[in-house]
């Protein structure tokens, strides 16, 4: 499913001009990642994919909805958004009927809802977990419940805030997984991350937002090499960009599988 | 006599069944910065509730063994004379605001006028800690008012105001960007060598092996590794274990199998690496 | 992301010169007088004559005006159409509505009672917009109230603020999940569980990790509080306190002579 945004704003009522003329086209299955300092507008895009906020200028599309025409719980069926913050969503005795609620509220049929459940339940590694009442969990699993709750949803586009603040080495990458895994069944990713590594090695394309503007978007490799622009939105290059630069090879590269081939070429010259 | 002094410390919550702390033995001294790394779970912010008098004092459960900073004894004080040494920063910023204060001046006033501080005194050393943590410019806000990473820098703020002798931070850094991040790290390690004690709990290695003098690395409530950054953060038994470890490390473990890294020792950080990988 | 949690509004006036506990006793007496004035039409004056001319002198009639009818006017309304209706009192009856009657006596008797309700809302809101909360709860502590009593006080005034920002939180995370929360009544009523659970469990940890936070900072530390602003108490509030203790206890009076 497409979206296109075209010239969006949008003030708060404080006053305070979140978005001032932001422009994007995401192609159905595109991964995205959207960077950028505290402030930068990122939370304030990704609210009006689902209608939370209304555009106060500009146009909205998904696919050929105008948010503004639906409500928010019929964009849930377009779009599923996993909050920053788990807490602040899980209500339920246990994790299956937890992640039962989104899926049901869209009205599928019977069948169709346990499916989706048990593969989300499996996708987030929570199968054996399934009685559990979230809140005996640790918040790292409390956050795949969320993650959980939101895919089986099954929505042709899945907003992550922030999915790896707050998360360890093995849940980072049983979240890459999942990403990877929505990726192989033709969803839309769409994620707001400070996590550059991260970034660079699950995105194939990157947005850099600072003051409510996108300052660069592009292929991840061309956006993560530039480092001055970047700086702007208090955002470093990942680790490995970095290694790359400072070692003078001429390709900007990502991660490790990269950097390792354009090292190796490098040296061999 | 080290500054911190814990002996075979075993503790558990009142709710749970297994211990999450397991003989911890740990001696730092005065004026080091301690870096703690571990998966989640692995008993990290428990060690940091102890050391600042909350396991016990606050939790209750059952705790064994002794715990003594700046020559007392934790289970001999009561926790507001604890907290006059030891100060307590954690994850959650938002939590951390006292929700008494109207802006972000008088929300790291907040200590000193419990600890009786004199009026003349509180301003001038409020203004000094706004700016070595660089928010003097948030100094009229409300603390609600700001993101998550300016939260936090408010809150190891109002900790650094009170000149604790041992500074405990759980994750201080979760919400900032990585320009904040060093910055932080940059303020903590200058705490450290005006003779403040500093143990941090972090993820992010890079800055850890630039900054902290020892690490310890935590793993199911235990000490599994103890040692300098750059030898115990390239130590095969961390990526085994599920740590989290610098993709340098990682690059250059990868590296050496092709026998593209020529060095015995590993990379943490971004010179390191430079430096190994240079034909 | 609300720029102030708190209903005070930081600026220079009369009324945000008084001491705290002046204004908690101002706003005290107007609402005894209020009840115990044997004359009917007390609580209308002093809504008219005292209220609103404060919240001149205290540079927040635009805050006071905008509470009075997002808030005031509702609450003193509702309770104007309760007590017209169904306080059975009076035989003059002016209209009838299915079995209730509305008397002339229930009529009368509603607008003394919601304006009262009116000037207890005005008066405690006045209080808040122009009171400091930290400067209160050291006044308190000076004073001898224990601490932890006046942080309780101060963190109450401050939650409600923070619970909508929270509330709202939690109710966007649902929406998305497809909670439909903007049709029918018995669609919203469902919906109850989703939103309040969050809310709940949220507060249980934020109550403790907030407990961890002053204490770490020294909140029940044995030595005696300082304050960061001097807490203005001059002769003219000590002479403003007496007057009011005086009128109450006079108000007190001339109900028990008249009765």
């Amino acid at each position: 499913m497409k979206i296109e945004i075209r010239d969006l704003r949008f003030t708060y009522p404080t006053g305070l001009e979140a978005l001032q003329g932001v422009s994007l086209v995401v192609e159905p299955g595109e991964q995205v990642a959207i960077v950028g300092q505290n402030g930068a507008g990122k939370t304030t895009l990704v609210r009006h994919f689902n209608g939370l906020l209304q555009a106060a200028a500009g146009s909205v599309l998904i696919g050929e909805w105008d948010p503004k025409k639906y409500s928010v719980a019929k964009l849930a069926s377009r779009v599923g958004y996993v909050f920053q913050n788990p807490d602040e969503q899980l209500f339920s005795k246990d994790v299956g009927t937890e992640v039962k609620f989104g899926p049901r509220n869209l009205g599928y049929a019977k069948e169709k809802i346990d499916e989706l459940v048990q593969r989300a339940l499996s996708l987030t590694e929570l199968s054996d977990k399934t009685e559990t009442n979230p809140y005996d969990l640790s918040p790292t699993w409390r956050k795949m419940v969320a993650l959980a709750s939101v895919i089986a949803m099954d929505t042709p586009i899945v907003i992550f805030d922030e999915p790896t603040t707050g998360q360890d080495a093995l849940n980072v990458a049983r979240i890459a997984h999942v990403i990877a895994e929505l990726r192989r069944e033709g969803k839309t990713v769409i994620t707001i991350t400070h996590d550059i590594d991260f970034c660079a090695e699950n995105f194939e394309r990157v947005i850099a937002m600072s003051k409510g503007r996108i300052l660069l978007d592009g292929p991840a490799r061309e956006i993560l090499g530039q480092e001055h622009i970047l700086a702007q939105t208090y955002v470093d290059p990942p680790q490995l960009t970095r290694l790359g630069k400072k070692l003078g090879l001429k390709e900007t590269v990502r991660n490790q599988v990269e950097f390792l081939e354009i090292y190796k070429n490098h040296r061999n010259k | 006599m080290a500054f911190i002094n814990l002996q075979n410390v075993t503790y558990k919550y009142p709710l749970t069944k297994t211990p999450v702390l397991q003989n911890i033995n740990l001696q730092v001294n005065e004026g080091e910065f301690i870096a703690v790394v571990g998966p989640n779970g692995a008993g990290k912010s428990t060690l940091c509730y102890t050391l600042a008098g909350f396991v016990p004092h606050f939790f209750k459960g059952e705790i064994s063994g002794s715990v003594e900073v700046a020559g007392r004894e934790s289970s001999k004080s009561t926790l507001d004379e604890w907290v006059r040494n030891v100060g307590l920063a954690f994850q959650n910023p938002f939590n951390q605001i006292s929700g008494a204060k109207y802006t972000v001046f008088e929300e790291i006033a907040f200590g000193l006028e419990n600890n009786g501080v004199p009026r003349e005194e509180i301003k001038p050393r409020v203004e000094e800690a706004l700016s070595l943590t660089d928010i003097s410019d948030l100094a009229d806000r409300s603390p609600y008012s700001l993101s998550g990473g300016q939260q936090q820098r408010v809150a190891l703020t109002s900790i650094l105001v009170m000149r604790p002798k041992l500074l405990v931070l759980d994750e201080p850094t979760s919400q900032m960007d990585p320009i904040g991040t060093r910055e932080v790290f940059g303020v903590v390690r200058k705490m450290a060598e005006g003779g403040m004690t500093v143990v941090m709990v972090e993820h992010k290695m890079e800055w850890i092996a630039q900054f902290a003098d020892r690490v310890i690395a935590l793993q199911d409530g235990k000490i599994l590794l103890e040692g300098k950054p750059n030898e115990l953060l390239t130590s095969d038994l961390l990526s085994e274990n599920g740590f989290g470890i610098s993709r340098y490390t990682s690059t250059a473990r990868e590296a050496k199998k092709q026998g593209l890294w020529k060095s015995e020792k590993l990379p943490v950080t971004l010179d390191e690496a430079a430096e190994g990988f240079k034909p | 992301m609300h720029e102030r949690l708190s209903y005070y509004v930081k600026r220079d006036s009369a009324l945000h010169r008084l001491n705290p506990l002046t204004k908690i006793i101002l706003a005290l007496s107007i609402v005894l007088v209020s009840i115990v004035s044997p004359w009917y039409w007390t609580a209308h004056i002093l809504l008219l004559l005292v209220i609103v001319p404060l919240s001149f002198a205290g540079r927040v009639s635009r805050e006071y005006f905008t509470s009075a009818i997002r808030l005031i006017l509702p609450a003193a309304g509702f309770i104007f159409l309760m007590q017209a209706f169904f306080q059975p009192i009076g035989n003059t009856v002016i209209f009838k509505y299915l079995f209730l009657d509305v008397t002339q006596e229930s009529l009368s008797f509603a607008f003394r009672i919601s304006t009262r309700i009116a000037v207890m809302i005005s008066a405690f809101t006045l209080f808040l917009l122009t009171t400091h909360p930290s400067e209160l709860m050291s006044d308190l502590t000076r004073r001898g109230l224990p601490p932890q009593f006046a942080y309780v006080i101060i963190s109450t005034l401050q939650i409600l603020p923070q619970m909508q920002a929270k509330a709202q939180t939690i109710i966007a995370a649902q929406r998305s999940r497809g909670l439909d929360t903007e049709s029918t009544f018995f669609k919203r009523a469902g919906s109850v569980v989703p939103l309040v659970g969050p809310l709940v469990f949220g507060s249980l940890v934020e109550v403790e990790e907030r407990a961890i936070a002053i204490e770490a900072r020294g909140f029940t530390s044995k030595s005696i509080k300082t304050s960061l602003h001097e807490i203005p108490d001059s002769l003219s509030d000590k002479i403003i306190r007496w007057v009011l203790i005086l009128l109450v206890l006079l108000s007190i009076a001339l109900k028990i002579w008249l009765s």
